[in-house]
């Protein structure tokens, strides 16, 4: 902040900001009309695919095997920066670095954008008991949020509710009836968090990638409250894994032009932001302080094991979950950690360093191959898989849960009941928190890695007999889905698989 | 990039503070009480940092790599680091890719030109708040003389002044581009102290000024340059934006604006 700040007030208390609704109602029809009359937006063909998927490998295996160097160099250059640099060997320690700067900043609030490392050490239960609120800042997750309920799907989390039901949730948050019109419960939500933002005490982000060279962190995003989250607030937390580093930003043109399509189909995300320390002296805006966690929490154990340090490749794009029938079949919570899908059946156990517990997730894939041929990175993840049954068969664990039946998640996500029961199965490690209005129950990580999640530990229980329990309960009720959930789900696929295809058979041509 | 690409105009002094550097990161000015924790987490940090290292070091099964080691594949394939399109191609993709993701394309011949275009639009959508980058490219648009009812703010041109709420109130946000890549559709703007962040983030709408020799073919054209530009002189915040702000979590509807600008006009100058 410039000197002026203690004489002019926080930004909080100078919220009180005067938004022209009417004005945003109107832009939000300006530019969706425009989109719906236009035809339907088509996936960049990007030539060369192959030669990009080689080169983003070997950026990644270069990097992974230096990593000492790079993080050590990413460090030294983000300190210069100005940003103060934590270590965490585990969760609990992350959290305490966390919870270490919230007290001294005497934080009544934190907003969060989407990080799969903050849901890998449950940094919102260890916020809430103190009592500090954590908001998500996603549209979808803000809205399950408010539910007390958990996510139903990987790509939209809040598929489950219909606009009514959307409309009559923000509509009791609001004090007000609002309409079941997409744009006005948007509209809605973007003048509630944008409130939230400017009160924030911190605001904790994940990190894409760092870059070594110049100790510089970027985010990809499309909503862009990342962005809000990096600039409004005046203390930033990052938690990062150790392995994201790349060395410069030579190499994130090839990662930034692997990520989005394998993701979800775009050029790129609508924001990419590289931040660079925190604001400068001069600077009216960005954060004050900004703090970068880097968490190990079971990484280092896949360096040096020449079957799986190339799990340390991943650059979390999701493309393998999109393309796995076991996990198009059963969904992400039955994985059972915070990372699900082909990625997640092999990097739960290895981060977890306990493969007996976990090895059942391997049984439930299929093989295909299709998840090694959709990554971007070219990790093996299918052979990953072969390694991790054989370890497990080499301890003795014997395993039959290939025989079992994988229906019912679809009839399960139909009903958040259902889900909240299934959630209940797991038996959650942590007691559910009593929070304001209800119960937060931050589920299981049904989306994707590109869109990040809260998971609550279910390590106490098996994911066979999770399953088992699971399949009981949805067997007595009726093997239906709710047939608009049914086809919203069906066009969600649809789509995805129009963008897949497109976006990864471009041929020699640029376009 | 050579000279297409300067990424900083010059700029009007903003906020006289010859003490400060432009580049100092703010953590310089905090209190004594809060730099006591601060500087023990410091020393635990560094205390850490090298078990930290040879740690990976150990698992990785040899000595610390104290000198940088020889990267071969640094960057994208060498085949797509020479291709270019002319300036009719570049134009005609960019807008195309802008365009296919809601945002808005205009060629403009002049910065007076520019101004105009925003003032009509100004009138049109009902505007009643404009906050733009305090820089001379935006001063050129003279929208002060042209809208003489709206409440126009050039970012952080007084202290007194509450900008991330000025920003977050305001319809319109105007920005210059540092640069654009014609392939994805993007285009890149940077923060100083006359630039906020907050610009082209917080407002319903943001309009982007893109000199027209400031599009490249290529990301990486906005990219490779900041790898020798040398650490300290990094912007705080390097912003690659590719159309409107969007999600679609209710019921897999496209909805715009969720949290930044709903409305993306990049207004291609020259
Ligand atoms: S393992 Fe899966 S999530 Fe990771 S990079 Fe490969 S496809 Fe993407």
């Amino acid at each position: 902040m410039n000197p002026a700040s203690s004489t002019r007030g926080t930004v909080k208390e100078r919220a009180d900001i005067a938004l022209n609704d009417d004005f945003l109602r109107n832009a939000v029809r300006f530019t969706t009309d425009r989109l719906r009359s236009g035809k339907k937006v088509a996936s960049t063909e990007h030539g060369n695919w192959e030669e990009w998927r080689e080169r983003g490998r070997q950026i990644r295996l270069h990097t992974i095997a230096h990593l000492d160097y790079y993080l050590n160099l990413f460090v030294e250059n983000a300190r210069s920066n100005g940003v103060h640099v934590h270590f965490a060997d585990n969760a609990v320690e992350a959290t305490d670095i966390v919870m270490t700067i919230a007290r001294q900043k005497e934080a009544q609030s934190v907003i969060k954008s989407k990080s799969m490392v903050s849901e890998e050490v449950h940094i919102n239960q260890a916020l809430e008991l103190s009592g500090i609120e954590a908001i998500e800042s996603d549209l979808g997750e803000y809205i399950i949020q408010l539910a007390g309920e958990g996510p139903s799907h990987i790509v939209i989390p809040a598929i489950h509710k219909n606009r009514y039901q959307i409309a009559e949730l923000l509509s009791e948050d609001a004090g007000e009836t609002l309409e079941p019109d997409t744009t006005i419960l948007a509209g809605y939500v973007r003048r509630k968090l944008r409130q939230k933002f400017l009160e924030a005490d911190i605001g904790m982000t994940g990190c894409n990638f760092a870059i070594a060279e110049t100790g510089s962190m970027v985010l990809f995003e499309n909503e862009g409250n990342a962005r809000m989250v990096t600039t409004v607030p005046k203390t930033q937390i990052t938690l990062m894994g150790m392995e994201r580093i790349v060395p410069s930003w030579a190499d994130l043109e090839v990662m930034a032009t692997l990520l989005p399509r394998s993701a979800t189909g775009q050029r790129l995300t609508m924001y990419m932001s590289g931040i660079t320390g925190p604001k400068r002296t001069v600077d009216a805006d960005g954060p004050e302080e900004m703090h970068i966690i880097i968490v190990d929490n079971g990484r280092s154990q896949q360096l040096g094991d020449p079957e799986f340090q190339e799990l340390l490749n991943c650059i979390r794009c999701g493309a393998c979950l999109n393309v796995c029938p076991v996990y198009r079949q059963i969904g992400g919570h039955s994985y059972g950690g915070t990372y699900s899908g082909p990625i997640g059946a092999v990097l739960t156990p290895a981060l977890n360093k306990n493969v007996a517990e976990w090895d059942d997730i391997a049984s439930a894939s299929s093989l295909c191959g299709a998840c090694y041929e959709a990554c971007p990175v070219k990790i093996p993840l299918h052979d990953m898989l072969v390694s991790l049954r054989r370890r497990k068969v080499e301890r003795g664990h014997g395993d039959k849960l290939e025989a079992l039946g994988m229906r019912g998640f679809a009839t399960l996500m139909a009903n958040s009941k259902r889900f909240a029961l299934a959630m209940r199965l797991g038996k959650i490690a942590q007691k559910p928190f009593v929070h304001n209005s209800g119960i937060h129950l931050k589920l299981g990580p049904l989306k994707g890695w590109n869109t990040y999640r809260v998971a609550p530990t279910l390590a106490n229980h098996s994911f066979r007999d999770q399953w088992k329990e699971l399949s009981a309960e949805t067997a007595a009720q009726p093997k239906t889905i709710d047939p608009a959930v049914r086809q919203r789900m069906e066009q969600v696929l649809a789509d995805r698989q129009h963008n897949k295809s497109t976006s990864r058979t471009g041929g020699e041509s640029h376009e | 990039m050579s000279n297409t690409n300067q990424p900083f105009s010059a700029k009007p002094p903003v906020v006289p503070n010859p003490e400060s550097s432009h580049l100092t990161p703010d953590h310089e000015q905090h209190d004594s009480s809060q730099a006591d924790w601060l500087d023990e987490l410091e020393q635990k940090s560094k205390a850490k940092q090298q078990t930290f290292m040879n740690h990976i070091a150990d698992r990785l099964q040899r000595p610390r790599i104290q000198e940088a080691p020889k990267h071969p594949f640094r960057g994208a394939p060498e085949i797509w680091q020479d291709f270019n399109w002319n300036e009719a191609e570049k134009i005609e993709k960019f807008t195309k890719h802008f365009t296919e993701v809601g945002g808005n394309v205009l060629r403009m011949q002049t910065l007076e030109e520019a101004g105009a275009f925003i003032a009509e639009q100004s009138r049109l959508l009902n505007a009643q708040y404009i906050v733009r980058q305090q820089l001379p490219e935006t001063e050129a648009l003279t929208l002060e003389a042209r809208l003489p009812h709206v409440q126009i703010s050039a970012w952080n041109s007084h202290t007194e002044e509450a900008w991330k709420a000025r920003a977050a109130e305001a319809d319109i946000g105007i920005v210059l581009a540092d640069g654009a890549a014609a392939y994805t559709g993007t285009v890149m703007v940077t923060s100083s102290a006359s630039q906020g962040r907050s610009v082209s983030l917080l407002p319903t709408v943001c309009i982007v000024l893109l000199p027209i020799e400031r599009l490249q073919t290529r990301l990486g054209e906005l990219l490779i340059p900041w790898d020798s530009k040398g650490r300290e002189n990094l912007p705080a915040g390097i912003h690659f934006i590719s159309g409107p702000s969007r999600s679609s979590d209710i019921e897999n509807e496209l909805t715009i604006g969720v949290h930044g600008p709903g409305i993306v006009y990049t207004l291609l100058i020259g």
